[in-house]
């Protein structure tokens, strides 16, 4: 595909304009002359009728009457030429004397065979005669009882007009190829800014956080580079999400690598059979620990596929705590801790995505029993008012100071207190889902001792 | 030789320091950040070895803090981050080596040895003082040709006096080499392991200054 240029159409814009609005100029002016031409002409030929009255007025009108026609011969064009006459046509003028009977007493030869017309008013008329057309005032002389007729041949004014065309039009057509080149270089370097911004990003290093800035930016283009600032430092920030969260998966998954091989290297390395066995079951240990590390990024992964693939639905949050308990089931007996569960039987609707939140829930959960020594509690609550649903986990174990509660949240950031299985991956899926369902997580003081309350508000019409 | 070690993950943890002891290092292992910078301090540990991926205090911010406060000792820093740009930094940060998770014991024991090496001055594993020789590799010593069966902390005790041979080392720089930070031992201990290997080479060969520490000569007999 070809790209339209905004250089190009810009030009062709502006030379259309320029034509558009010269050419009807160029009309106006051009009936405008060619009016003033007639008019002047016109006047020519009633100036030069009563030139004639009164030249025969002076010289005696006496002088003409008689039975004879007198006729002016009229020099060709070549004649003139010779003679190194500068001009101009004597066969395209020409004038007649009548008696006040139509006797014609005096004329130019070449208007002998011009048709004869209304002798008694003064008038403008066109007549033509063989090829052409011409312009004929009639002037009714009542002092000397004479009709003068004056004439031109129309062509002539034609000529004038085309003479004056050519001199005026041609210019303007040879100049318009030159204004469309001025104009292209004129809108080239109004572009400018715009080229500086291409050459500005195309010579950007992959990598690099800094905002694009241009010396001497247009104010046309400062919502275009704040945009593109804005799109580059989001995406910078993703890509560090990014970076952090696989920097932090390959801590957690090498470190129970690591003690893995260390462990086995060591049992392999001994003959003692306590040193062996202490080996082996820390190997072992590991590897639970990578295991559960590799479901819940599995989980992490199939949430997000889940999520990308389908839309929210109405949902009983109270169904997913029932679905959930039963599943933590095992776990919440071996724990030794009480939970306790929502007292509400009438369904509690969201907007949600159903593996989502069973995922928040159970890692909520599993969380809270973890920290919770043995024969202590945790608490789950669920309520709904107009403006939200709450999910909270109330328990009563060593809870986290106010002062850390805002680095929790951190993808794999482990309080100091929880040994090896921390919080990790479980709040990261925690955080994600709360997110997903435009929910807010606040980690408060729990009601039951020290421990910690983890409320989760989902919006209502999110 | 004491070794501080700072790792978060319980059993990876156990297993270094196992694995520690055996090649016949003394171990302080911390669990966190926080008292790590604390217990570098008296600069008597003779290497750290350091996680990055600690809980609450990140282990760059560790050793950050501890060059800061001018403690020398060399850190080997071990990680799951393997991108370069993060062992530029940690090595920008001071440290002195870098080892990525997952490693095998035998490049841990190449690497602290190494990093023994240079901190002696030494060119090879060896440590030789006059008829005493001593392999940190093999973990084997000689005296005047004839090899010698030491215990652990025997063996720990004749290589901290070694490496400093002719100078006088102090009994509590004697101890935390044995023992690490925990300082439960009785006053005798040090004297017990230092009689047992006067027996095992020859009473010469330890001078003793008046409970003020001991010494090897740079001669001995």
């Amino acid at each position: 595909m070809k790209h339209p240029s905004l250089r190009g159409r810009l030009r062709w814009l502006i030379v259309t304009m320029l034509v558009l609005v010269l050419l009807p100029l160029a009309l106006y002016s051009f009936r405008r002359t060619t009016a003033e031409m007639e008019e002047l002409s016109d006047g020519r030929l009633a100036q030069a009728a009563h030139t004639i009255s009164s030249l025969i007025q002076r010289t005696g009108v006496r002088a003409l009457i008689g039975n004879e026609t007198l006729l002016v011969p009229v020099q060709k064009k070549s004649t003139l030429r010779s003679l190194g006459e500068v001009r101009t046509d004597e066969s395209e003028v020409g004038f007649q004397v009548f008696n006040g009977q139509g006797q014609l007493l005096l004329g130019t030869a070449n208007l002998s065979t011009l048709p004869s017309s209304a002798m008694d008013r003064s008038e403008f008329l066109d007549l033509k005669k063989a090829h052409h057309i011409w312009r004929v005032f009639t002037f009714v002389d009542k002092a000397n009882d004479m009709v003068i007729r004056v004439a031109d041949r129309y062509d002539t004014r034609e000529e004038i007009v085309h003479a004056l065309w050519l001199d005026h039009g041609l210019p303007f057509l040879f100049g318009l190829p030159v204004l469309a080149l001025l104009v292209g270089w004129a809108v080239k370097r109004g572009l400018q800014p715009l080229t500086g911004l291409a050459s500005a990003l195309a010579t950007r290093e992959p990598g690099n956080r800094e905002p694009i800035t241009l010396d001497h930016s247009p104010l046309e283009l400062q919502p275009v580079l704040a945009a593109l600032n804005e799109q580059i430092e989001r995406q910078e920030n993703a890509l560090e999400r990014e970076r952090r969260f696989s920097a932090d998966v390959a801590h957690e998954l090498r470190t129970p690598a690591a003690s893995i091989t260390l462990n086995l290297e060591s049992a392999m390395a001994t003959t003692d059979l306590a040193e062996i066995y202490d080996s082996i079951a820390g190997a072992h240990n590991s590897v639970r620990l990578l295991s559960r590390r590799i479901e819940q990024l599995l989980a992490l992964a199939k949430l997000e596929a889940n999520v990308a693939s389908n839309q929210p639905a109405t949902i009983d949050l109270l169904e997913i705590a029932s679905d959930v308990i039963a599943e933590l089931g095992p776990s919440i007996a071996g724990s030794g801790v009480a939970l306790g569960l929502p007292q509400r039987q009438s369904p509690v609707l969201v907007q949600g995505y159903d593996a989502a939140l069973a995922a928040l829930l159970r890692n909520l959960l599993e969380n809270a029993i973890r920290h919770v020594p043995r024969g202590g509690q945790v608490q789950l609550a669920i309520e709904q008012n107009a403006h939200e649903t709450t999910l909270e986990v109330i328990d009563d174990g060593p809870g986290i100071p106010p002062e850390r509660r805002h680095a929790v949240f951190a993808r794999f950031h482990r309080e100091a207190s929880s040994r090896g299985d921390g919080y990790g991956l479980g709040l990261s899926i925690v955080q994600r889902v709360a997110w997903l369902h435009r929910a807010s997580i606040e980690l408060l003081d729990s009601p039951l001792g020290n421990g910690l309350r983890v409320r989760v508000a989902i919006p209502v019409g999110a | 030789m004491h070794i501080i070690l700072i790792e978060d993950d319980q059993e990876l943890g156990a297993a270094i320091r196992r694995a520690l002891e055996r090649l016949s290092y003394t171990v302080t292992w911390l669990l966190d950040g926080e008292g790590a910078v604390a217990a570098m301090r008296d600069e008597t540990a003779d290497l750290v070895l350091l996680d990055l991926g600690l809980p609450g205090k990140d282990g760059l911010d560790v050793l950050v803090e501890a060059r800061r406060a001018r403690i020398r000792t060399p850190v080997l820093i071990l990680t799951a981050r393997d991108a370069v740009q993060a062992r530029v930094h940690g090595l920008d940060a001071g440290a002195d080596d870098y080892l990525t998770k997952p490693f095998h014991l035998d490049e841990l024991g190449a690497r602290i040895r190494s990093l023994t090496r240079r901190m002696q001055g030494l060119a090879d594993n060896r440590i030789e003082v006059g008829a005493l020789c001593l392999d940190l590799a093999t973990l084997e010593v000689t005296f005047r040709g004839q090899r010698v069966d030491l215990t652990r902390r025997e063996f720990s005790l004749l290589q901290a006096l070694m490496e400093r041979a002719g100078r006088l080392v102090r009994r509590d720089f004697l101890e935390s080499s044995l023992y690490g930070n925990d300082k439960i031992v009785g006053d005798s201990a040090l004297d017990v392991i230092v009689h047992s290997l006067r027996r095992k080479l020859s009473f010469e060969t330890i001078q003793n200054i008046r409970a003020f520490g001991y010494m090897i000569p740079r001669e001995p007999q």
